[in-house]
């Protein structure tokens, strides 16, 4: 299954552990992420799907290098992180973030949000700058004259173009679009999501998408990881997971999910209670507590991913 | 920026008690900036025939001197006009440095957390555990006394509230998606602390450096009346008070025209700074 | 009287401000209404007014707020004329409302057993004990297992499905007419959300309650509500039985919006999406005509001036006639 010509990034056994210090108590080991392991190929679009708390924004943070790894190695086109110099990396890996609001400095003109990645990395001239700016504007639908406004004159979604035209400026080949539409209106959502595909065929680009919403992330997607409490719980392609899912927590977020064309389902299966915390999780399979197929022996020790039908799948009872 | 301060002064605009601390201001500017012109006499030329002459609107007062004059015949609206240039002076050098190092200090003590911000807070708290004047005092007597001594005695006393302002909001603002996006293409740290997350800082810093100003010129005039600031024959106002202290009741002029400059001066400030609070707070809530 | 619990004719919302000497103007001649036991799905973006009218109805608009309306009844009372005591009754004891964002809602220094017993003994003539046995029943109603153990949290041990569901508690236990839900899963999982609607409909099943339920997806809608409307920029644009609406919508923004969903017609993945273009005008730059007709692909001249009036529940003079494929 895995062409390693194609892959352009890799993670391998991925652990992020957070220490949570706490005056006169022991210190807790959360773990945010244990044993991630998946691939990244040329052009392609992973859907990284769960609800919050699952660790898929942690998962974007060490794969961004914004929060270090504890362990597990990840390679960016063959090389591993460590040994890629930091501008290296700056001009393969770029994110775009969910909160237009907050991602962008209120106190920087368009201008200067966009032009700052080639001022601080490359040796651009400043009238090439502004050209290439210019044009970058361009591509994201955002007009020449805005160059010279505050970020709070902007509408949501073209705060998320600004964003995009951000993180292209220094042509990185990975994308990680953290939630990228979900502070938008839904009129507003189609739009970006239009662009973000059309900039993909374009630049060329791999994205990892991260999302709560479903239905978007099947839109976009190619394939698609779901995550349970900082594990993967079932990786595959998209049409494996949205039309086949296995594992029971991903039926469950498939079943959840709220459609607007859907005839309605008879046998709807909901989910019991709520997510555990992740200081105190299960000692076998962490969905066992709320999952409806549950058997005695989930409890007993934690499933590995196999593959079943084609996909990874973490779970003793899905065939 | 531009249009930052043009909205701020639309604010400023509905608040009556601002603007006239700003008319003030201006006014105390222009006498500083002119006093040569304005002031009738050098305010240290002695006039041995004149003394502690009361205001000439008074009884017993002379033409040519305003306000009278002090106890070794000086002309007492002079002294206060050039007195300006000194208090204004100081307040605006006491804020600089302390602004400057204060921010510096604030701005790393809250970016880079750990030792440094420990090391920084209690060094903060050292100098707050003490009163204010007293803590100057103890500076200007290691340094000598003097006007330059005094100014970075205040200045050193103001600094502790520059730094805790400005830390505190650096701490929240440095977990703003805009800093992790600026560390994803590659800015450093000095970037990142001095032109992404400091320019998002400044509503709280103006406001406090409109109030050290006061802070300033109070405790600077403090110190002169304690004789450890200005030295004569320097018309400060602080000074001018203590000089005067002993005429309080005969000559009551002589103490009253320098507190009312002091007075006025500090509460201008004091209006223009509260009111500055008042008109950046609800830009401050709504980019929360 | 009339059968219906909530009736309301022709609700304009403006607001002052001291920039603006014209005042706003954020809800423009709405008509609604509805019956004992039903629920009625509002679905909108930002600044289509929809969260305006909840505070309006809740009569906790602010100073700012001129409320005009030429019936606001709400079990045969006329709402806007009431004074500020009576309406102090009325409001969370026989309409009550749900927060997006339960966490705000709940005040964080206070136990939950002294918020909802405190809420019921504001609307209730009942002793303390009872109140908090009652509590407990309410607890229990809204599906939390260990209802004494709730009791004595703090909202910050609660998760955000947890306090949501107490927030359900509080709002149901003065037994209101009409409960009024805004945008009550958006801060909330998928799986959570399914679980607080599925609440929220057997509350309302159960108790006979009205409810209208605001949120701006319309998948929530299509599952849990009959009957919807949709709002833009301040106006109901679109009104009409869910399932109908869905399937065939006649105002083209609504029809924009059903279709710029990914799931909402078989579509190629990655493939560009059907969007509406541009933005929800501003408040202050609210077109003349219809409010829609600078995005709509399919305005005309007439659009552009005049108000359109509602006719067979849809404001559009060319209503689109083909069903979403």
């Amino acid at each position: 299954m895995r062409d390693l010509s194609k892959e352009i990034l890799s993670v391998d056994a991925l652990h992020k552990t957070y220490d949570i210090k706490k005056l006169f108590r022991p210190t807790l080991k959360l773990k945010a992420l244990s044993d991630i392991n998946f691939h990244l190929d040329k052009k392609e679009t992973l859907g990284i799907v769960g609800e919050s708390g699952c660790g898929k924004s942690t998962l974007a943070k060490v794969l961004t290098k914004l929060e270090p790894r504890t362990l597990g190695e990840i390679n960016l086109q063959g090389i591993k992180y460590d040994e890629i110099s930091s501008h290296d990396f700056h001009s393969k890996i770029q994110m775009v973030f969910q909160d237009p609001y907050q991602s962008l400095n209120p106190r920087k003109k368009a201008l200067d949000i966009i032009a700052d990645p080639l001022r601080i990395n490359t040796n651009t001239s400043a009238n090439e700058t502004r050209d290439l700016v210019m044009a970058m504007m361009k591509k994201v639908g955002l007009r020449e004259e805005f160059a010279l406004r505050y970020p709070h004159h902007f509408s949501g979604g073209q705060r998320q173009r600004l964003g995009i035209a951000r993180a292209l400026m220094l042509r990185p080949e990975i994308l990680i679009l953290d939630e990228p539409v979900s502070a938008l209106d839904v009129s507003i959502q189609a739009q970006v999501l239009n662009l973000l595909l059309e900039l993909q065929e374009e630049f060329k680009l791999s994205y990892i998408f991260i999302s709560h919403d479903l239905e978007v992330v099947q839109h976009m997607s190619d394939r698609i990881l779901v995550m349970y409490l900082g594990r993967v719980v079932e990786y595959g392609s998209r049409d494996q997971i949205f039309n086949n899912p296995l594992h029971p927590y991903t039926k469950i977020l498939l079943e959840s999910a709220p459609k607007t064309h859907r005839e309605k389902s008879n046998q709807a299966i909901t989910v019991k209670g709520e997510l555990p915390s992740a200081l105190n999780l299960p000692k076998g399979c962490a969905f066992e507590p709320r999952c409806p197929f549950a058997k005695p022996g989930c409890k007993e020790s934690i499933p590995l991913l196999e593959i079943k039908q084609g996909r990874e799948v973490a779970c003793f009872e899905a065939h | 920026m531009k249009i930052f301060f043009s909205e701020l002064f639309f604010e400023l605009k509905k608040n009556c008690g601002a603007m006239i601390g700003i008319v003030f201001i201006i006014f105390s500017l222009f006498i500083a900036f002119l006093a040569p012109l304005i002031a009738p006499h050098n305010p240290t030329e002695v006039f041995a025939d004149a003394l502690r002459l009361p205001p000439s609107f008074i009884s017993g007062g002379k033409a040519g001197f305003f306000f009278g004059t002090d106890d070794i015949g000086r002309d007492l609206l002079s002294r206060l006009i050039y007195g300006s240039r000194i208090s204004l002076s100081v307040g605006f050098s006491v804020v600089v440095i302390s602004l400057i190092s204060g921010t510096f200090l604030g701005v790393v003590s809250g970016y880079y957390g750990g030792m440094i911000d420990r090391l920084i807070m209690r060094l903060t708290d050292l100098i707050m555990s003490l009163p204010s004047i007293l803590f100057a005092i103890v500076i200007v007597a290691v340094l000598g006394p003097g006007i330059t001594n005094a100014i970075v005695a205040v200045s050193v006393v103001a600094v502790p509230n520059f730094i805790r302002i400005i830390r505190a909001q650096v701490m929240v603002e440095k977990n703003r998606q805009y800093v992790q996006a600026a560390k994803l293409f590659g800015a450093g740290n000095a970037r990142i602390m001095f032109i992404e997350i400091l320019p998002n800082c400044m509503a709280p810093l103006i406001v406090q450096a409109s109030l050290g100003f006061s802070d300033g010129i109070l405790n600077v005039a403090a110190l002169g009346f304690l004789g450890l600031g200005a030295q004569a024959p320097m018309s400060e106002w602080g000074t001018m008070l203590s000089d005067a202290r002993s005429y309080i009741e005969s000559s009551p002029w002589m103490v009253t025209l320098p507190g009312i400059c002091i007075l006025l001066t500090v509460l201008s400030f004091n209006l223009l700074g509260d009111g500055l609070r008042d008109a950046l707070d609800p830009r401050l809530k709504k980019q929360n | 009287m009339s059968e219906n619990l909530l009736d309301i004719k022709d609700l304009n919302i403006f607001f002052k401000s001291d920039k603006n000497p014209e005042p706003i103007h954020a809800v423009r001649d709405l008509s609604f209404s509805l019956k004992q036991g039903e629920m009625l799905g509002v679905v909108g973006e930002s600044g289509s007014g929809k969260s305006i009218t909840n505070l309006a109805l809740m009569g906790i608009l602010g100073d700012g707020a001129i409320v005009k309306a030429r019936e606001c009844s709400f079990n045969g009372r006329e709402l806007l004329s009431l004074k500020e005591r009576e309406w102090q009754k009325v409001r969370g004891g026989e309409i009550a409302m749900i927060f997006q964002d339960p966490m705000t809602a709940l005040n964080p220094f206070l136990t939950v057993e002294f918020q909802i017993v405190e809420t019921i003994l504001a609307h209730l003539n009942i002793s303390k004990s009872e109140a908090k046995n009652k509590a407990i029943e309410l607890l229990l109603q809204v599906g939390i297992t260990s209802p004494k153990d709730r009791l004595k949290s703090y909202p910050f041990e609660l998760s955000g499905g947890m306090a949501q569901r107490v927030m359900i508690a509080m709002a149901i236990s003065t037994g209101p007419k009409l409960l009024i839900a805004d945008e009550p899963t958006t801060a909330l999982d998928v799986t959570i959300q399914k679980q607080i609607l599925t609440l929220i409909k057997s509350l309302q099943e159960k108790n006979n309650m009205s409810v209208i339920l605001v949120t701006h997806d319309l998948g929530v809608v299509s599952e849990f509500s009959e009957r919807v409307q949709v709002m833009y920029a301040g106006e109901l644009v679109e009104t009409g039985n869910t399932s109908d609406l869905i399937k065939n919508p006649h105002h083209p923004y609504t029809f924009g919006l059903l279709s710029s969903r990914p799931g909402a017609v078989e579509r190629l993945a990655k493939t560009p999406l059907a969007s509406i273009a541009g933005i929800v005008p501003a408040f202050h730059q609210r077109p003349v005509g219809c409010q829609f007709n600078p995005r709509c692909v399919h305005v005309q001249e007439d659009c552009k001036k005049g108000s359109i009036p509602i006719e067979r529940g849809v404001r559009c003079l060319h209503p689109m006639m083909e069903a979403l494929s």
